[in-house]
């Protein structure tokens, strides 16, 4: 920020080069001095010897003196040196205008009677007004407050862009994972049903075969030798194993093709239920229900991987954001799964009194290391290795309970494991959140 | 002559019903839901192509082929996935070598195409001693670098300067006009060269001699790209960067007997054979490529 005014520039465009006087001259000369109407905005003239400041003398002070009876008389001869003030505002070329400024504006005194004097190394430059100094102060500051102001709208949006970048990695990861368990039941329906398109044509084949045969039957026509070469074909075709065998497998493949789609069917609606596309961003709902279709969705990365053990109440519902419920507990559920190095357990408990509602999500992976657990919810804050996580997971979980004026807090045991206690308020607050919740959805 | 014998492992026995229907008729299929199973049939019988599932609960896929390699070297090796991650497609290149890599959910006539494939392929290399005698060579072998990092020419001079003539192309050009007087026996590639990526130079590479090996080098992670280079290119080993100096030299190490070893067995050579290329664009670029390269040969008359 101090580019935009460099430190010494400054001060050196408030100098003004006036010839000091030596504590040597009569007072009368100050009086010549004052009375100069070159001086005329001058407030005080500086006090030089062997080119170093010593003091001021102000038209106040000089006045006080001055307009005494017989004052020209008595002490008009007398050296200035007598009569300076010598504890002088001092300002030095190379300091930062902000450092000046305030010790001018500690130092000086009330009504203003004095300039200030500007040195560079300790040697006299020139003067100054207070009020220029002032002055400039207020034009930096204005600057700086407008660069504070652009930093802080870029940050903001920076922000804004981080927190929807943190989203989508969670939603691609969850895609991703979805898709590949869509995959699997549509790689055997799909070639059930090409088997089976195969399997129709060769019947059809068949079928027009035995049609062949009945009409050359009932065809009084046909002569033996006809009748002998068509039943051949027929009982060639009755006799193909491996039709047989396709026949004999086909009502199996086609059972298996039912359940497969019924599988993908229920993939679609867990994802549709986990985004909550078609329904209001906030609403009644049960926990329960965001904690079921979290596991739903997070079922590719635990499975293999984590057993589930579910302990969960009754719970009444609430008035929620489910969605991005689901998304904290998706959340909590994924970085359970990654901090397990070997297969391991996910407790997840619900339950309720009459004013809150507890969820507990407990495993027994590698657990927080002391150190770094008052940090987890920090916003960027990551033990994961550089591009894979955003550090953004646990602070918008954090945000999103709070905003539904619940709270959630970490407990850990290197080793042992890791649980996180969620409570969110049965009534009232979360009502009188709702708006805070929709600008967040 | 007996049918192939084919064997299918998926943690899902519904995509094994299905696969089992779609190849009876031709192959002697065998199939399992449980790896250990799996190696068990390759120790004791004669399996000409193994096709698998990655990600199974007792073991990935990549790793099943790996032991398969080692078990039953002939096998011809399919990974067949619903899942693309970068991990499991590094693995399936230079742990499982597999032949290809194949997406859930599959096209049944291009599945039975690759596996027809195969197991001709398979069918001719059990014929082949695996381990013969390399023939004495006549040429040097040609090492051909398209990176522009400077460490990973320097490592393959120091590993193969002294058996290999190396030749460092700056760009597409260069390498083409390299390729030109002679072919190579190794590649060693990053998958941009500059501006210029080097995808279809790899790939037309495999189609004019599939003797060349293909290790590739790269910073670039996409998994897309990877199974399309694996698939259309047979590339032998994928690298990530940074790479270390002595994995990339074990690997050149091997890739360089690997051609040896090839070179002296022509039926292996189609055990590393490609499908064409899919990319509308590179097969311009190939086009080109081979067009180019087929005039500067006239020109230089080799």
């Amino acid at each position: 920020m101090n580019n935009l005014n460099p430190p010494g520039e400054s001060i050196f465009s408030l100098v003004i080069p006036i010839e000091a006087l030596s504590p040597d001259v009569p007072l009368e000369e100050v009086a010549e001095q004052f009375a100069d109407p070159r001086n005329a905005r001058l407030l005080s003239l500086p006090v030089v010897e062997n080119g170093r400041p010593i003091g001021v003398i102000s038209r106040y002070q000089f006045m006080n003196i001055y307009l005494k009876l017989y004052a020209r008389e008595l002490y008009g001869k007398r050296p200035l040196r007598g009569f300076i003030n010598n504890t002088p505002l001092l300002v030095e070329l190379g300091q930062p205008l902000a450092e000046a400024a305030q010790h001018v504006a500690a130092n000086m005194q009330f009504p203003l009677t004095e300039d200030f004097i500007v040195t560079r190394h300790g040697r006299y430059l020139g003067i100054g007004f207070v009020m220029d100094l002032l002055k400039a102060m207020e034009v930096q500051m204005r600057a700086n407050t407008a660069e504070l102001e652009q930093a802080y709208s870029q940050l903001k949006s920076s922000q804004l862009a981080l927190v929807q970048s943190e989203k989508m990695a969670s939603l691609g990861q969850m895609v991703a994972g979805v898709a590949h368990e869509i995959n699997t039941p549509l790689g055997y329906v799909q070639n059930n049903v090409a088997i089976g398109q195969e399997l129709f044509a060769q019947m059809q084949g068949v079928l027009g075969t035995y049609e062949t045969l009945i009409d050359q039957l009932l065809d009084g026509n046909t002569n033996e030798e006809q009748l002998a070469a068509q039943m051949q074909i027929a009982a060639a075709m009755r006799n193909d194993a491996s039709m047989q065998e396709m026949r004999g497998e086909m009502n199996g493949l086609m059972a298996d093709s039912l359940y497969g789609i019924e599988q993908i069917s229920g993939l679609v609606h867990d994802l549709k239920n986990f985004s909550r596309m078609d329904a209001a961003a906030n609403d009644l709902a049960n926990p329960n229900d965001c904690i079921e279709s979290a596991l739903n969705i997070g079922r590719n990365v635990l499975k293999d991987k984590v057993e589930v053990v579910k302990d969960l109440a009754q719970l009444p519902e609430i008035m929620c954001a489910p969605s991005q419920l689901n998304q904290v507990f998706l959340n909590l559920f994924t970085n359970a799964a990654q901090a397990m190095e070997t297969p391991g357990k996910l407790l997840i408990k619900s339950w309720h009194d009459s004013d809150n509602i507890y969820i507990g999500v407990s495993d027994n992976g590698k657990g927080i290391p002391p150190d770094i657990i008052s940090r987890i919810f920090d916003p960027f804050f990551t033990t994961k290795p550089v591009g894979e996580g955003t550090g953004l997971g646990l602070a918008i979980s954090h945000q999103i309970i709070q905003q539904h004026g619940g709270s959630i807090r970490v407990e850990s045991r290197p080793g042992e494991g890791t649980s996180f206690h969620i409570s969110l308020p049965l009534s009232g607050d979360a009502k009188s959140n709702a708006s805070a919740l929709a600008a967040l959805a | 002559m007996s049918k192939p014998t084919l064997l299918l492992i998926d943690d899902e026995d519904r995509i094994l019903r299905s696969l089992r229907m779609l190849f009876f008729v031709g192959y002697n299929v065998r199939t399992t839901t449980e790896p250990g199973e799996a190696i068990r049939i390759l120790r004791e019988e004669k399996v000409h192509v193994i096709m698998s599932d990655q990600r199974m609960p007792q073991m990935q896929g990549s790793e099943l082929l790996r032991i398969a390699r080692e078990t039953s070297p002939a096998t011809m090796r399919i990974l067949l996935t619903g899942y693309s991650d970068l991990d499991a497609s590094i693995a399936s290149v230079n742990e499982g070598e597999v032949f290809r890599y194949l997406m859930k959910p599959w096209n049944a006539e291009d599945v039975k195409k690759v596996v027809a494939e195969a197991a001709a392929i398979a069918e001719a290399s059990f014929a082949v001693q695996s381990h013969a005698e390399p023939a004495t060579e006549t040429a040097k072998p040609r090492v051909l670098i398209m990176d522009h990092d400077e460490a990973t020419a320097k490592t393959v001079h120091e590993t193969l300067g002294d058996r290999c003539e190396i030749v460092w192309a700056s760009d597409a050009q260069h390498a083409m006009e390299e390729l030109a007087k002679q072919d190579v026996s190794v590649v060693v590639s990053d998958l941009m060269l500059g501006e210029t990526n080097v995808g279809y130079i790899l790939k037309t590479i495999k189609q004019l001699n599939p003797q060349t090996q293909c290790i590739v080098v790269t910073s670039f992670n996409d998994t897309s790209r990877l199974i399309e280079l694996i698939n259309q290119a047979q590339i032998t080993r994928f690298l990530p960067k940074p790479v270390s100096k002595g994995i990339l030299a074990r690997n050149l190490e091997s890739m360089l007997e690997r051609f040896h070893l090839v070179r002296s067995q022509p039926a292996l050579q189609k055990r590393q054979s490609v499908e064409p290329i899919s990319n509308a664009q590179e097969r311009v670029q190939a086009g080109n490529f081979i067009g180019m390269l087929g005039k500067l040969r006239a020109r230089i008359g080799v």
